[in-house]
C-alpha cells in the first residue's frame, strides 16, 4: 500500500503520507491560520492565526513501539500574541493577525520567538514549569501567609514535581517604528540583530534594545504619488551577516550589503528578469509582484515566489533565475476571474526542504506543490481531510487546463478558489512538511519502513 | 468595441475595490491601492487608446463626407482658455464646452499647468486644421498634463479640490470635506459613481477634433482619486 522510504530526497521516491490534522477551535475568521513555521530544530512547529494567537506545536519524542513513523505534533503551548489596537491619529484599526513568526535558535532550556502583526514586534519567551517550590515557612501551600507567631521550626523549600506547564511570557517589545504595514522579519546569523519591513521601510533592532531601531532601507518617494512599487519580502542572508534582501511588488529583488553604507537604498545586486512582452496583459504587473522570498539553507541560492510560478535564482547572477516552476500556469488566462474575486491578491508563501533539493508552494483547491530541482519532476498534493484517511498515502492530483479531462483529473473550472494554501513549512531535518489551509493545519510526512 | 467595454468593467471594478479596501478591518493597505491604481491605469489608457481609434475612424468617415465643416470648426477660437499668461495669445482650438470648466480651473498650479500646456498645442495647432492630428494634438498635451498635475487637475475635475466655479460645488460641497477627511467615504463611491457614469454614459461631442479630451481629463479624475487614496498614507 505504501511506497519504500528512498534515503534520497527525491519527489519520485518519497511518498508523504498523511500524518494529522489539527483543526482549529471553529470557523470564525479569526481561526484562519495565518503563518508557519518550524523552529530551528524542527521539534516546534508555531502557527499564527487572524485572531492573534500563536499555537506551538511539539514533536513527540521517537517511540521504540512506534517505530513506523515519527512523533506526532501535539498542541503545546497557546498564547494570544497580539491584541487588535486602535490608531487613534489616523482612526484606523490595527489588526491583531499574526503576520510572520520567526524562531530564535536555543540557547538555553526556553524557547523564543519574534511574532509580529501590522505594527508591532514580540519577543516571546516559552519555557517550561515542570517543578514548582514547596515548604515555605511564611506561606502556606495555598499561597495564603501564616502568622509568623505559628512559626515553630524552620525548614528549607525544595522543588517537588508538577504537571508540566509551558508559559509565554512576552519579553520584548518593540513598537512606533513603523508607519506602514509590516510584512516580514527575519532574524540575523549573529542572533543579536533581526529586519523588520514594511511596505516603504525596512528597520534594523537589537533583539535586546526595544527604544529604538535603525532605518536601513527607506523607499517612500518625496512625492507619495509619485510612489510606483513598495517592498514584499525581505531576509537575512543565512550566513553573511551583513547581507539581506528585499523583494519589491515590481518583481525585482535588492541584496543589500550593510557594511557598504548605512542607508542601504543602494542596492549591491538588482536581480531582475525581463518581462516576456507575450505575456502582458493589464494584470501584468500585479502578478509580478512578488510574495516572498527566502534563502536556500546554503546561501547560494534564494527563491521567489510571484502569483503564477516559483523562481530560484543565483545570487551570482543578476539577469535571470537559474530555474523557473510554474505553479498553476493554467491560472493565467482566468486572471480577468481572479481580478474579480481578489484571489488575484493572494500572497503565497513558498519553502527549501532541508537539503535544498526540493521547493514547495501553496495553490487552489487545496492543492500545494512539490517540484524537486535535480530530477526536474514536480507532484501535486491535495490537504484535505475527506480524501485522506489516516496512514495513507497522498495520492498525487492532476489539474486538466484544457481538453479532454481525464480520470481523477480535475478541470480549472471547478478548482475552489476559496481553499487555498498560503503558507507552508518544511521541517529543517525531516521529510516533514506542515502545510495550512484555512482554518486547519495538516502535517505530513513520509513512509519510514 | 468589446476592448472598450472590458476596460471600462475593469475600470469600475477597481474603484469600487478602493472604495470597499477603505472599509475592511485593518484599514487601507498601501499594496493593495498600488495594485489596484496600475490595473486601473492600464485598463484607462486602454479605453482611451480604443475610443480614440474608434473616433478616428469616425473621424475619418466623417472627414470624407464633410471635409469643410471641420474645418470651420477648428477655427472658432475658445478664449475661455486663455489664461493670465496666455492672454496675448489667440490660441483657436477646437475645444467643446464640457472643457471649460475643467481647464479654467481655479488653482493657481492648474491654471499655470494648462497656460504652461498651450504652448506645446500651439505648434500643433496648425496641423490641427486637418481631421487627423487634433487627436494628436490634444491627447499629448493632456498627457503631459497627467503627469505633471499628477492629478490635480482631474481632482477639481473629480470635484475633491474646491472649485471656483459655481455650476458643480453646489452638489459637491458637502461631498468634499468628508472626502479630505481619512476614514470611512459614505459618499465617496456616489460621487465615484457619478463621475463614473458620466464618463460612461455621456456620448462623445459631435465635435470630433476635441472628443479625446473630456475622456482624458476624466479619467484623470478617477485615476487622481486612485493617487489620492494613495497618497492619503
Amino acid at each position: 500500500m505504501v511506497g519504500r522510504m528512498s534515503r534520497k530526497l527525491g519527489v519520485r521516491e518519497e511518498s508523504f503520507i498523511y500524518l494529522s490534522m489539527t483543526t482549529t477551535e471553529g470557523d470564525q475568521p479569526a481561526d484562519i491560520i495565518s503563518t508557519v513555521e518550524f523552529n530551528h530544530s524542527g521539534e516546534l512547529l508555531a502557527t499564527g492565526d487572524k485572531g492573534g494567537r500563536v499555537v506551538i506545536f511539539q514533536q513527540e519524542q521517537e517511540n521504540k513501539t512506534k517505530s513506523h513513523s515519527r512523533g506526532e505534533y501535539n498542541v503545546y503551548s497557546t498564547f494570544q500574541s497580539h491584541e487588535p489596537e486602535f490608531d487613534y491619529l489616523k482612526s484606523l484599526e490595527i489588526e491583531e493577525k499574526i503576520n510572520k513568526i520567526r524562531w530564535l535558535p536555543q540557547k538555553n532550556a526556553a524557547q523564543f520567538l519574534l511574532s509580529t502583526n501590522d505594527k508591532t514586534i514580540k519577543l516571546w519567551k516559552i519555557s517550561e514549569r515542570d517543578k514548582r517550590p514547596e515548604g515555605y515557612n511564611l506561606k502556606e501551600e495555598d499561597g495564603r501567609y501564616r502568622d509568623p507567631t505559628t512559626v515553630t521550626t524552620l525548614r528549607v523549600p525544595v522543588f517537588r514535581p508538577m504537571d508540566l506547564m509551558v508559559e509565554a511570557s512576552p519579553r520584548r517589545i518593540f513598537a512606533n517604528a513603523h508607519t506602514y504595514h509590516i510584512n516580514s522579519i527575519s532574524i540575523n546569523s549573529d542572533y543579536e540583530t533581526y529586519l523588520s519591513a514594511d511596505d516603504l521601510r525596512i528597520n534594523l533592532w537589537h533583539l535586546e534594545i526595544t527604544d529604538r531601531s535603525f532605518n536601513i532601507v527607506d523607499i517612500k518617494p518625496a512625492n507619495m504619488e509619485e510612489l510606483t512599487e513598495v517592498i514584499t519580502a525581505t531576509e537575512f542572508h543565512p550566513n553573511s551577516c551583513s547581507t539581506f534582501v528585499y523583494s519589491s511588488s515590481k518583481g525585482t529583488i535588492r541584496l543589500c550589503d550593510m557594511r557598504a553604507s548605512a542607508l542601504c537604498d543602494r542596492h549591491s545586486k538588482l536581480f531582475e528578469e525581463p518581462e516576456d512582452p507575450s505575456n502582458r496583459s493589464f494584470f501584468s504587473e500585479i502578478i509580478s509582484s512578488i510574495s516572498d522570498v527566502k534563502f536556500s539553507h546554503s546561501g547560494r541560492y534564494m527563491m521567489t515566489r510571484d502569483y503564477l510560478s516559483v523562481k530560484i535564482w543565483d545570487l551570482n547572477m543578476e539577469n535571470r533565475p537559474v530555474e523557473t516552476y510554474q505553479v498553476h500556469e493554467y491560472l493565467r488566462s482566468k486572471l480577468c476571474s481572479l481580478y474579480e474575486n481578489d484571489c488575484i491578491f493572494d500572497k503565497f508563501e513558498c519553502c527549501w526542504n532541508g537539503s535544498d533539493s526540493v521547493v514547495m508552494t501553496g495553490s487552489y483547491n487545496n492543492f500545494f506543490r512539490m517540484f524537486d530541482r535535480n530530477t526536474k519532476r514536480d507532484i501535486t498534493l491535495e490537504a484535505s481531510r475527506e480524501n485522506n484517511k489516516p496512514r495513507t498515502v497522498l495520492k498525487p492530483r492532476k489539474v486538466c487546463a484544457s481538453g479532454k479531462r481525464k480520470k481523477d483529473e480535475i478541470s480549472v473550472d471547478s478548482l475552489d478558489f476559496n481553499k487555498k494554501i498560503l503558507h507552508t513549512a518544511w521541517h529543517p531535518k525531516e521529510n516533514i512538511i506542515a502545510v495550512a489551509t484555512t482554518n486547519n493545519l495538516y502535517i505530513f510526512q513520509d513512509k519510514v519502513n | 468595441m468589446e476592448v472598450q467595454k472590458e476596460a471600462q468593467r475593469i475600470m469600475t471594478m477597481s474603484v469600487w475595490k478602493l472604495y470597499h479596501s477603505r472599509m475592511q478591518h485593518g484599514g487601507l493597505r498601501l499594496h493593495r491601492s498600488l495594485q489596484l491604481s496600475l490595473v486601473m491605469r492600464s485598463a484607462r489608457e486602454l479605453y482611451l487608446s480604443a475610443k480614440l481609434e474608434e473616433e478616428e475612424e469616425e473621424a475619418a468617415a466623417a472627414g470624407e463626407i464633410f471635409p469643410g465643416q471641420l474645418e470651420t470648426g477648428a477655427q472658432t477660437p475658445q478664449p475661455h482658455l486663455e489664461t493670465g499668461a496666455q492672454a496675448s495669445e489667440r490660441v483657436p482650438q477646437p475645444l467643446p464646452l464640457p472643457l471649460e470648466r475643467i481647464s479654467v480651473a481655479p488653482e493657481p498650479m492648474e491654471t499655470q499647468e494648462v497656460g504652461g500646456s498651450l504652448p506645446t498645442r500651439l505648434p500643433l495647432s496648425e496641423p490641427a486644421w486637418s481631421p487627423v492630428p487634433p487627436h494628436g494634438g490634444a491627447s499629448k498635451p493632456s498627457r503631459k498634463r497627467r503627469s505633471s498635475t499628477l492629478g490635480k487637475s482631474g481632482a477639481a475635475e473629480a470635484g475633491l479640490v474646491p472649485s471656483k466655479k459655481a455650476k458643480l460645488a453646489d452638489e459637491e460641497e458637502s461631498e468634499r470635506q468628508p472626502q479630505r477627511q481619512e476614514g470611512p467615504f459614505p459618499t465617496l463611491a456616489k460621487v465615484l459613481q457619478d463621475r463614473f457614469s458620466g464618463l460612461i454614459l455621456q456620448p462623445p461631442t459631435v465635435n470630433a477634433s476635441g472628443e479625446a479630451k473630456p475622456g482624458c481629463r476624466q479619467g484623470d479624475g478617477v485615476l487622481s482619486i486612485m493617487v489620492r487614496a494613495v497618497v492619503a498614507f
